[in-house]
């Protein structure tokens, strides 16, 4: 750790809550969109909902790592919170167009 | 820190494997005590070693038990009286009856649902539930706690933190750390095949450490992954609640079409009915059953709208010959004829299902179980070695610069590599000590469990002063000691209070209540080497001045 360059005790804790906050809500997002897509798309409930509640894992565990690999931490941020909120929002709107 | 690919995988491997392996340390030991935990049960509750019983009969047994049954979990009362809008009143509506059993279990699960009224949540019920002999219905004490799967097993995804589930969310962020310390090691390390087969001992204890993680992290890599991944899956909807809260009306939108295709009523139908002998569903079901050449045992079995004219009978072939849960099939209460039956699931929720029925482990195969078992320790292995490692590595530095860091880790180590094998064995030896009729005797056992973790803290704290000249904590061989004569004591107290040593046990075959003290015994002997080894190696240290020259070793680029 020594060796290496060392960052200020707000960038890593910006990266732990991108990590897991944004990673939350990406995921959340992902859940959402993605039920409801499968669902329009004609797949039956339980088959649409487990399939991206499996997926949901393996995409937080993408999105976890990215928020430590990527360069710009403004990026991590952008793309996880700002593209969860944006898939939420689709998500959402699509299931009340299905209800 | 995050300079590069490599850098940032790294720290994310260190720090994350560091502060959620030791939540880690907890799901994957009593996850692999779970995998034995009705075994455990029955060494813990002898009144209950007896062999595995099916399902006894509904109309004899369970209708009159269940009957009795009228009142939720106080605690779970107490939990729906925050979420509702009018307060409970005394009498709540039941709602299902439900009982649960396996190829492994001489006794019997039964749950009752309660309704809760002007609840904030949709659907809103609360649980009673009790276990019995199946033979003739007798309800067990509840102050007998089956450690196995009344203790060990919801440590292991709960850490029996209740307060607003956090225990789940602490044990579910740990499994998705475990699932990116796995990715990032894989990547750390690029040798994967070579570290198959490198184990050094006899090098310096920084360079055996790491092989050791290396190689108990890579041989059973599908397992690490795979059983932190469905430990997750099997939770999905506490971690994501995403369409049960966002889109409630499409749920009930399917819910109600669900309910037009199947004839399963969603809701009572407000009228009072008789249930019709539910045995002969049963006969009906198994006759089914073995008619399409799968002859078995019920599993499970539920009446929903208890007590309404549209009752229904729901009975599902138990999983003792395979992985995933069965289809269910569904009788009408009042006329016993077969309303629904499940239709074979489809490629997602076969898959679901597989994930769900390894990691839970209904089946009967026991080799698969030992290998479960022995994958689950492997986990430990590797978490703990990891834990040695980052103290190898830096407890020099740290002593120099007069850091506390190697210290605290080094003590956290402890507390959860043999202390919370110490305080394990301090319940079972606690649960042979505790008179037979003690009231709350459950409370003791558990409250031994949590003081006797407590104080291998306070003793792995008070030895890591150790650390300060960079040398071992004491505390790792007098916990082995403890560990080695209390599982000894362990094994004796239950031949002495029950009569179920080990010479009746093994020819008798009763393996669960055998295979526990045979465990016992192993524990206790691998101890007592561990014990000895750490104390010759101390001794050695100190004799030998040149020590630190055994310790140097080339850096490794990749983990600096």
């Amino acid at each position: 750790m020594a060796a290496t360059t060392t960052q200020s005790s707000w960038h890593v804790l910006s990266r732990i809550c991108a990590g897991i906050l944004g990673s939350y809500l990406f995921t959340w997002g992902f859940v959402a969109l993605g039920a409801t897509a499968l669902l329009a798309a004609g797949l039956g409930f339980h088959e649409a909902t487990d399939l991206v509640s499996m997926l949901g894992f393996l995409i937080f565990l993408t999105a976890f790592c990215f928020a430590f690999i990527a360069a710009s931490l403004t990026r991590v941020w952008l793309v996880l919170a700002g593209g969860g909120a944006l898939l939420t929002f689709a998500g959402w709107c699509l299931s009340r167009s299905l209800a | 820190m995050f300079a590069n690919f490599r850098l940032s995988l790294t720290w994310l491997h260190t720090w994350f494997g560091l502060v959620l392996g030791f939540v880690l340390m907890v799901a994957f030991f009593f996850g692999s005590m779970s995998v034995f935990d009705r075994e455990i049960d029955r060494w813990s509750l002898p009144q209950t070693r007896i062999a595995a019983q099916p399902m006894p009969s509904f109309d004899r047994i369970l209708a009159a038990r269940f009957a009795q049954m009228t009142e939720p979990d106080p605690e779970q009362r107490e939990l729906a009286a925050g979420r509702v809008t009018q307060p409970l009143p005394e009498k709540l509506k039941v709602t299902t009856w439900s009982a649960f059993t396996t190829h492994r279990d001489p006794v019997l699960s039964m749950f009752v649902g309660f309704e809760v009224p002007n609840s904030t949540l949709p659907d809103d019920q609360i649980f009673g539930d009790v276990t019995i002999d199946p033979r003739d219905g007798r309800v067990l004490s509840r102050d007998q706690l089956p450690i196995g799967s009344g203790f060990f097993y919801p440590m292991h995804f709960s850490l029996h933190i209740s307060w607003y589930g956090v225990g789940y969310w602490i044990v579910g962020f740990a499994a998705i750390a475990m699932l990116a310390a796995i990715v990032s090691g894989v990547f750390m390390h690029r040798k994967i095949f070579r570290e198959f087969f490198t184990f050094r001992p006899t090098r310096n204890l920084l360079r055996s450490t790491l092989d050791l993680h290396n190689l108990a992290g890579v041989v059973a890599l599908p397992f690490h992954f795979l059983w932190a991944l469905s430990g997750l899956i099997i939770f999905a909807g506490i971690y994501f609640p995403v369409i049960e809260t966002m889109m409630h009306p499409l749920v009930e939108q399917h819910e109600r079409e669900e309910a037009t295709h199947t004839g399963l009523d969603l809701e009572p139908s407000g009228k009072p009915g008789r249930l019709s002998p539910v045995d002969a569903m049963v006969s009906a079901a198994k006759e089914k059953w073995a008619s399409r050449g799968m002859p078995g045992e019920v599993g499970f079995l539920a009446v929903t709208h208890v007590g309404s004219s549209n009752a229904y009978v729901s009975i599902y072939r138990d999983s003792t010959d395979r992985v995933a849960t069965a289809e269910g099939m569904h009788f009408d209460g009042a006329t016993g004829r077969v309303i629904f039956e499940d239709p074979p699931v489809g490629p997602v929720e076969t898959v679901n299902g597989f994930l769900e029925g390894m990691h839970l482990q209904q089946f009967r195969h026991w080799t698969l179980r030992w290998l479960i078992f022995v994958g689950g320790l492997l986990s430990c292995a590797c978490i703990a070695t990891g834990f040695i490692f980052y103290v190898e590595k830096r407890k020099r530095t740290h002593a120099r610069d007069g850091h506390a860091g190697s210290r605290w880790v080094d003590a956290l180590a402890v507390t959860t590599v043999t202390g919370m094998v110490v305080a394990t064995l301090s319940i079972l030896v606690v649960n042979r000590l505790l008179p037979e009729n003690l009231p709350q005797r459950d409370l003791w056992e558990m409250s031994t469990f949590w003081l006797v973790w407590i104080l291998t803290l306070v003793h792995a704290a008070w030895r890591s002063s150790a650390l300060r000249e960079a040398r071992m904590s004491k505390a790792w061989p007098e916990q082995c000691w403890t560990i080695a004569s209390l599982a000894l004591s362990a094994a004796v107290l239950n031949a002495v209070t029950t009569g179920d040593h080990l010479g009746r046990t093994l020819s008798a075959g009763y393996w669960p209540v055998a295979g526990v003290d045979l465990m016992l015994l192993a524990t206790a002997g691998i101890a007592a080497v561990a014990a000895r080894k750490l104390q010759a190696r101390a001794r050695a240290r100190v004799r030998d001045t040149v020590a630190d020259n055994d310790t140097t070793l080339e850096q490794e680029p990749e983990r600096a």
